[in-house]
């Protein structure tokens, strides 16, 4: 059976993609399809599950917790992506000079990614305390003189909680910048300097549009990473106080594996997807056709 | 087109074969053997909770010994973080391959027992073999008229002082507070002499329950179906909080941290006194020198005079194919001997009737350590202590209500008393359910 299949070169291709689709298949789409399934059923993990038509968006639309996480997670959309998009650009160009010794910046500034989320979520909770660093630092500085909790009061949780993220991910999306950096030719600098411009002008009218593809992939990237934002939560906050912190994904996290209300959290899930496709399709919208101009 | 569809005809046809593959696997491992005296040669999956390395050497002697005396059972063990362990157990229970025996703590046991998924052990044990365990621990683990469980170990929660900032705050050591009145004044006092923290009550888990309940409040009306915590002795417990929180009596952390901050910032002798009992044995390994200096006393309590007693099971998931062994070999690890063994190696209580008679839980030595005062303590307070919130149904909202409650209280969005009344309202909602 096999020879024969060889032998025709034109199912040869797909022979190469299975692997792929068979991985792909059982570990993306099939418990993404049970997941849709699951979103209209009683679900507790142990029982079978009941089917119930849409009850559980009706009860998701009326819980005022899904309603406040939904606005956390755009918050933090909103406050993490720009920078996400914007920093990493500077470092990279930064880090793209011929220096002496840069190979040890470029690594300085992506130690963070490669740190494990738990550990770093751990010191982090140390920079914050009330007898931490940071409140140190700023005492030091004459900026304070009573300590913030900066995780433990509901006006700043989630703000601090958003800086960790982007500190985690400044040296990813700067990689990603660097290889754009770097792909751009030489000659289009060379042409701006016989035209006579200046820094900025080069960085506005070169370097930025030659950039342009790779900053639609970060946003992309990066707006697809806020929606799903949870270990930091995990670790820092645990979504307190008082709820001010969590985001969606730990609100699904809370009714799926501490409620095993399966079917409920498959739901807030399916309207997870939902919201991230609608992001990324406008993404694609919006910055493609910048690009395309 | 007549080839594209052959074509994924024959990639449906391996995924099959793949995925069919890994079923027959799994269904040739499930079979028992039989040996060749032609008895039945069975293997139990056993799960511990965070046992390993500390009593691997105890638990395996166990394990010896049951397989011994019963030549056809043969125990794998398994031990699980104690994080992971009630997602491994749902996970296992879901996809039909749970394990046998397993300890889980009774919250999380009674979730499962909700859902039909652990054997009654009240039909499984036979009256003998219960009147074996202390009568509060077995009656700890029933829900809807079952027992789900049976006892392991067992303890109350004791006060760990730390001699040197009680001393520096001109307080005597020997007199800790054993009354919430009395840790509020200490804390205050404590405070204003040495900057540290006095106390710090955790508000982690069950933890506001239990202060709610040791306070005088009843959680519900005696057939659980509506709370009954809007009474002033509710609205005492969240006043006593609300007033420590907000005037900077109690670290920040003990409304958003986990237990784990308590004994963190103890060890870090930021804090004076604090339940935890659990951890003894980790200070005694982290901090040698605050160790030597920790004073265990009786448990901080309210106007009930009730503490906590913290039970630790065993239980057997329905889907076991050998209950009987699956309980015979509960029975074993937790009868009289192998409990008073292990009570040797960590401050734990028996619940087994006969091993808690054993002297060593009543009389400290000369050289008695922190670590045996404790057990000491623990022990006598057995008959005050109790499991003060029983099982409930859909207790992770329930807890999670008052939770949120009590921090908008003391956050000061709400006042005690407006914060009370949402819980309540919350609770009749979640308990009419």
């Amino acid at each position: 059976m096999g020879c024969e299949t060889l032998r025709t070169n034109k199912l040869t291709p797909y022979l190469f993609l299975l692997p792929g689709c068979i991985i792909l298949g059982a570990f993306i789409f099939y418990p993404m399809l049970q997941a849709i399934w699951m979103s209209f059923t009683d679900y507790n993990m142990v029982t079978d599950p009941s089917f119930v038509k849409l009850d559980n968006y009706k009860d998701l639309f009326q819980d005022d917790l899904f309603w406040k996480t939904l606005k956390n997670t755009l918050i933090y959309l909103i406050g993490v992506v720009p920078a996400l998009v914007v920093l990493p650009i500077f470092l990279a160009v930064l880090v793209n000079q011929k220096l002496k010794g840069i190979g040890f910046f470029r690594s300085a500034y992506y130690i963070p990614v490669v740190t494990s989320l738990v550990v770093a979520g751990i010191a982090w909770d140390w920079v914050y305390k009330e007898n931490g660093l940071l409140n140190y630092v700023l005492d030091l500085l004459n900026i304070i003189s009573e300590p913030i909790p900066w995780l433990t009061q509901t006006q700043t949780a989630l703000f601090a909680v958003m800086l960790v993220t982007v500190w985690k991910g400044l040296g990813y999306y700067m990689i990603i910048y660097l290889a754009g950096l770097q792909s751009i030719p030489e000659s289009l600098y060379e042409a701006a300097d016989i035209d006579g411009a200046n820094w900025w002008q080069k960085m506005t009218r070169v370097t930025i549009p030659m950039l342009m593809p790779f900053v639609l992939i970060v946003t992309i990237m990066s707006s697809i990473a806020a929606m799903k934002v949870f270990e930091e939560i995990y670790i820092m906050t645990g979504g307190g106080p008082l709820h001010s912190s969590e985001t969606l994904v730990f609100y699904i996290y809370t009714q799926a594996f501490d409620r095993l209300n399966m079917g409920y959290a498959s739901a807030a899930g399916v309207i997870l997807f939902l919201l991230t496709l609608v992001f990324s399709l406008i993404n694609l919208k919006v910055m493609g056709k910048d690009n395309s101009e | 087109m007549k080839k594209k569809l052959g074509f994924l005809a024959l990639l449906l046809v391996i995924t099959m074969l793949v995925v069919s593959a890994c079923g027959s696997k799994d269904e040739g491992k499930s079979k028992d053997s039989k040996n060749a005296s032609g008895d039945e040669q069975i293997e139990l999956e056993f799960w511990t909770m965070q046992l390993q390395p500390t009593f691997t050497d105890y638990i395996n002697g166990i394990i010896k010994d049951f397989e011994g005396e019963n030549p056809n059972i043969k125990i794998k063990w398994l031990d699980v973080p104690a994080a992971d362990l009630s997602k491994k157990i749902l996970s296992a229970v879901t996809t039909n391959t749970a394990p046998d025996v397993v300890n889980l703590n009774p919250t999380f046991a009674s979730q499962l027992a909700e859902l039909d998924a652990l054997v009654n052990m009240d039909e499984a044990v036979s009256d003998e073999d219960k009147a074996l365990y202390v009568k509060g621990a077995w009656e700890a683990n029933n829900i809807n008229g079952t027992t789900f469980a049976i006892p392991w170990y067992l303890s109350t929660s004791v006060t760990l002082n730390n001699k040197a900032i009680f001393e520096e705050a001109g307080l005597d050591p020997e007199k800790p507070a054993t009354t919430y009145e009395e840790a509020a004044e200490y804390a205050k006092i404590i405070k204003e002499k040495t900057g540290k923290y006095g106390y710090f009550p955790s508000m982690d888990l069950s933890l506001v329950l239990q202060h709610m309940v040791m306070m005088g409040a009843d959680l519900t009306n005696e057939d659980g179906t509506k709370a009954a915590f809007n009474s002033p002795e509710g609205l005492y417990a969240f006043e006593y909080f609300t007033k420590l929180y907000q005037d900077g009596l109690i670290p920040r952390e003990a409304l958003t941290g986990d237990q784990r901050s308590t004994i963190d910032m103890y060890q870090a002798g930021q804090v004076a006194f604090f339940d935890g009992s659990q951890f003894i044995v980790q200070v005694k390994e982290n901090a040698p020198d605050l160790y030597a200096n920790t004073i265990p006393s009786q448990a901080i309590t309210g106007k009930s005079g009730k503490k906590t007693m913290s039970v630790q099971n065993v239980v057997v998931p329905k889907q076991t194919k050998h209950q009987e062994a699956a309980v015979k070999f509960a029975l074993f690890l937790t009868n009289g001997k192998n409990q008073l063994e292990f009570s040797k190696l960590t401050p734990i209580l028996p619940s087994n009737v006969e091993a808690l008679a054993d002297p060593y839980f009543t009389e400290a030595g000369d050289d008695a350590e922190p670590t045996d005062l404790v057990r000491i303590v623990s022990a006598s307070q057995l008959d005050s202590a109790e499991l003060l919130v029983p099982p409930m149904k859909n207790y992770d909202e329930l807890r999670q209500a008052m939770y949120d409650a009590i921090s908008a209280s003391m956050l000061g969005e709400m006042t005690p008393q407006e914060a009370l009344d949402q819980a309540e309202q919350e609770w009749n909602d979640i308990l009419a359910k």
